[in-house]
């Protein structure tokens, strides 16, 4: 059955590419004169796609093994398209292009979104990386896109030399992985593993330089450092999309190598894991306690949370896989709110120091209560999305049997709450920093409601959502 | 009874905070009076659990069990016993006035008592859960608020800004909670991986019983995590600026009920769970104690600022609660409970006192102070009875719950017992200073203009914790039966443990 071609495996990725297509042939055909219905085109084609891909959910392997699509493809899968969604609302709102709106800033967003969905279905270590040089390369032009501006070019620039660095890391580990196993099945390899008695150095250096090359997407250490810079420096919508569905990406290619791929030798690897974990989580909240702009804030806020999803990864169980999954929804929720607040903001006020936020509160109290819930989300504060997530990290940490990593978590946790809580005051209790209210138009309201409202959600009412994780969790092994 | 009181009890704060959500913000006498009455409604309610618990059942009652998430075995299941049933009311009177107290406040009120109900939800939450993800769930929803109340309404002193005396309060409070929750997280993990089934559920996490060794290992995480908010000396630094900081409501609720959560929360987890790890860590704590009652006193009487006083006060107070759970009596731990109660109210009726004046003289500095009680006969009176009880004076509720501690702990513990003794001495010595700074003596002309409380909306909340002072502290046997109905059973189980403890060493 691993021969067929079949093709409703990948439907909904062709779906994807062909909208991507479409907005540029219709920008083609308007000759860029008519942006707007290049954007509802975007919006309302990825909004179908959106409820397609809650509808429909046929799992099954094929492409000659190239394809697998299980409960864990089709959960990521909604993961992307939702992400994409909420994405291209805020392109359509935001101000960073100085009113440009470019047919194909979202035309190249929906190929990073196809690439983002094949890297949840990759069964070879050629669609692995197929997928991932499409998200990756799209991601280098949109993150440039802001060439006007100094800070945006050095983000362009940063990230196209790590995210080559790190592609260099994933090629080599491939190499030395298909080099001592013959085959670029994941499943083959799994098994060669399995069966060899003592593990091959080659194989381990392998596994250990795609961990770490995967790592730039996660945004964790070594390949961290890009991370605050293009946050700061690519535009907002864009920046939104890579901490959450880049992130995501580049976490299912993580999982199914690590729970699976190269789960026979994880007592070889898991130290190297744990120290990139806690390196991670400290690196990412101790560098956030002094920042002064709000998106390089959030680009360490960032790495902090790869830290704390890594833990899912060390522990390596059925609940800890669910745990992260659980975890990256709520993220998905709470940061599109945090962001979408900062492109609703900033088209009133330009930069993005935390400082320019000051009495939010009074200027404008439904982003200031998105703010709040977003960085108290974030904060891991219940009933939040946030925290529920993190219990079940700490827990299924625990439950392995690593009760020093539980306890670093919960230090950092603490540090990181100091830092939230910054934004939190500056928004809430310093006088405002302008008299003018800022206006938030009705659409725009309706979407941090529903923001709002699922980061509640998923923070109370968890057994839904659990078990459907869960489901996607047991998949992965 | 039949309907759910416990979650209806619980849930009226936040459902009053969810209508005052879609208030607009200038209605500002709907939201208060909104607030009014979903605390008086689960105030009403409170007071008939009172009356509908069966103490010679006793054990856990009003139990709602919802399966909540089965595959890990967390379930929301609430109910309480005596302990619970007198902590829910007093947090319930305590919310009553503070609702009332915060009336004056004028600034961005609907996120006020929004915060403040949400507050008062956590508080309730944790004093009937009995789940461990519940339990702790509500004790940050109780914690997290506090951060923006005291930001934004509180206000700043001489040494602190309120910003600082709010953050340190939250990062101390989260500090505690997480050492705890690893803790916990350990236990869950622990029971789950002897049997096969993972539960959250306190109760059959206490029938299960923990082997000796993971007791005496878990019990300090829990202990330190909630003796943070007990606050127990060396860690109770961000009390006294954080009462200090916090608008007269905040106060209120922080020193009357906040603290209260930690003491309940080593009752419950601590002592309930895991006896041969109390059995073992607790004699420690009987000594730390006397720090908190001595040099907690000797902190008091050197402040000049009164919310200092009061604060410091409160952690010598709390001292009283530590000896109490630590002096393994059914006399001292009904003490102990008692003294939560007690001091609860009689800490929010200065705490409320002291906002009412401080909102018109915008000092608490007792040297600047004086001769109130002309332009304040109220103010001054009620504020006479709260120091009065404060010092343990018979006919007050604080009388019993000193007493009890301290002729609990004796047997066991005679040197703590006489330092609790000498602390009355350094209460009485600090309070009746300040009384005397602040309400007696000359008065300076620019008090002139001081109003008293007139209006029965600003009498009312005074009167009402007075009132409860009084009528507990000459009968205190409807409140001592319901704790000790719940103490007795705690009290068997720590004295069986005690025998499988020295068997152990502590390391």
């Amino acid at each position: 059955m691993n021969g067929e071609s079949d093709f409703s495996l990948i439907a909904l990725e062709a779906a994807v590419f062909l909208l991507g297509i479409a907005v540029l042939a219709l920008d083609m055909v308007f000759r860029g004169s008519r942006p707007a219905i290049v954007r509802r085109t975007a919006i309302t084609g990825m909004a179908l796609l959106v409820v397609v891909s809650f509808l429909s959910g046929k799992s099954g392997a094929g492409w000659y093994g190239m394809i697998l699509v299980d409960s864990a493809s089709i959960f990521f899968r909604r993961i992307f398209l939702v992400a994409a969604l909420f994405v291209f609302i805020m392109m359509s709102r935001s101000r960073d292009l100085g009113g440009r709106d470019p047919a194909e800033y979202y035309g190249l967003a929906l190929f990073a979104t196809v690439g983002m969905m094949f890297t949840a279905s990759a069964a070879n270590f050629m669609t692995l990386f197929m997928a991932l040089e499409l998200l990756t390369i799209s991601f280098y032009v949109l993150v440039a896109y802001n060439r006007d501006e100094l800070l945006g070019l050095e983000a362009g620039v940063k990230y196209l030399i790590i995210g080559t660095v790190s592609t260099a890391f994933i090629l080599l580990g491939l190499a030395f992985v298909y080099g001592a196993t013959g085959s670029l099945d994941f499943g083959v390899v799994a098994s060669r593993l399995g069966e060899a008695g003592k593990t091959d150095p080659l194989l381990l250096v392998g596994a250990v330089l795609m961990l770490v090359g995967l790592g730039f997407k996660i945004s964790a250490v070594p390949f961290h450092t890009w991370a605050p810079d293009v946050y700061q420096g690519a535009t907002t919508p864009v920046v939104a999309f890579l901490s959450v569905g880049s992130k995501a990406a580049g976490l299912v290619l993580l999982m199914r190598l690590a729970f699976s791929v190269f789960l026979a030798i994880r007592p070889e690897w898991v130290l190297i894991l744990s120290v990139v974990t806690v390196a991670t989580m400290f690196y990412g909240n101790l560098g956030a306690l002094s920042q002064t702009n709000i998106k390089r804030l959030l680009g360490y806020s960032g790495i902090a949370q790869a830290g704390y999803l890594l833990m899912g990864l060390v522990a390596a169980t059925v609940e800890s896989g669910s745990a992260m999954l659980y975890y990256l929804a709520g993220y998905l929720a709470t940061n599109l709110l945090a962001f979408m607040v900062i492109v609703v903001f900033s088209r009133t006020v330009k930069g993005h120091s935390i400082s320019s936020y000051a009495g939010l509160a009074r200027r404008s109290p439904i982003l200031a209560a998105s703010l709040l819930v977003a960085m108290l989300s974030l904060a891991g504060v219940p009933p939040l999305a946030g925290f529920f997530g993190k219990f079940l990290l700490i827990d299924a940490v625990i439950k392995a049997g690593y009760t020093w990593l539980a306890v670093v978590a919960a230090l950092n946790v603490v540090t990181a709450l100091y830092y939230y809580l910054q934004v939190v005051k500056t928004v809430y209790v310093l006088p405002p920093a302008a008299e003018t209210p800022i206006e938030v138009d009705t659409s725009t309201k309706a979407v941090l409601y529903a923001c709002m409202l699922a980061i509640l959600v998923i923070g109370v009412f968890q057994e839904p959502l659990y078990d459907a994780v869960r489901t996607a969790a047991v998949t992965l092994f | 009874m039949n309907f759910p009181v416990l979650p209806v009890i619980k849930l009226l704060p936040a459902a009053g905070a969810l209508v005052i959500l879609f208030y607009p913000a200038a209605w500002k006498n709907t939201i208060r009076l909104t607030a009014v009455l979903s605390v008086g409604i689960s105030l009403f309610l409170s007071v008939l659990l009172l009356f509908y618990y069966d103490n010679h059942a006793a054990g856990f009652q009003f139990i709602t069990r919802i399966p909540w998430i089965e595959t890990l075995g967390i379930s929301y299941h609430v109910g309480v016993d005596g302990i619970g049933i007198v902590m829910l009311l007093l947090t319930a009177a305590v919310i009553f006035a503070g609702v009332f107290v915060s009336w004056s406040i004028e600034d961005l009120v609907k996120e006020h008592y929004i915060l403040l109900l949400l507050l008062v939800t956590g508080v309730f939450g944790v004093f009937m859960t009995l789940d461990l993800l519940f339990f702790y769930l509500f004790y940050e929803l109780s914690v997290a608020p506090m951060y923006l109340l005291i930001a934004i309404w509180g206000s700043s002193s001489k040494e602190y800004t309120k910003e600082y005396a709010a953050m340190k309060l939250t990062l101390y409070l989260t500090m505690g909670a997480l050492i705890a929750l690893v803790g916990l997280l350990i236990l869950y993990a622990t029971a789950g991986s002897v049997t096969g089934v993972y539960t959250s559920d306190i109760l059959e996490l206490g029938a299960a019983g923990f082997d000796p060794r993971t007791q005496i290992f878990v019990f300090p995480f829990i202990f330190l995590g909630f003796a943070v908010i007990v606050p127990m000396w060396p860690f109770h630094t961000w009390s006294p600026i954080g009462h200090a900081a916090a608008p007269a409501a905040v106060s209120m609720l922080h020193a009357g009920v906040l603290m209260k959560l930690g003491a309940f929360a080593i009752i419950r987890l601590g002592l309930g769970l895991l006896p041969v790890g109390a059995v073992k860590w607790l004699p420690f704590v009987a000594f730390i104690c006397i720090f908190n009652i001595i040099y907690g006193g000797y902190v008091a009487m050197s402040q000049k600022d009164i919310k200092f006083i009061v604060g410091y006060s409160s952690s010598s107070h709390m001292g009283y609660v530590l000896l109490g759970l630590a002096g393994m009596s059914v006399v001292a731990m009904n003490g102990a409970v008692f003294m939560m109660f007690a001091h609860g109210i009689m800490t929010a009726l200065l705490f409320g006192l002291i906002g009412f004046f401080y909102n018109q003289t915008h000092t608490r500095v007792v040297d600047d102070l004086g001769g109130l009680s002309k332009k304040l006969p109220f103010v001054g009176v009620a504020f006479i009875i709260g120091a009065l009880a404060s010092s343990g004076l018979p006919g007050t509720a604080n009388f019993i719950a000193e007493l009890l501690v301290i002729l609990g702990a004796w047997k066991n513990y005679p040197i703590p017992a006489i330092a609790a003794t000498l602390g009355i001495v350094i209460t009485a010595t600090y309070m009746l200073r300040a009384v005397a700074g602040i309400f007696f003596g000359p008065m300076d002309p620019k008090w002139e203009g001081l109003k008293d409380a007139v209006s029965i909306r600003e009498r009312l909340p005074f009167v009402f914790l007075i009132l409860i002072l009084i009528i507990f502290g000459f009968g205190p046997g409807m409140l001592v039966d319901l704790i000790e109905s719940a103490v007795t059973p705690l009290m068997a189980q720590l004295e069986s443990a005690r025998t499988v403890a020295a068997t152990y060493s502590l390391f």
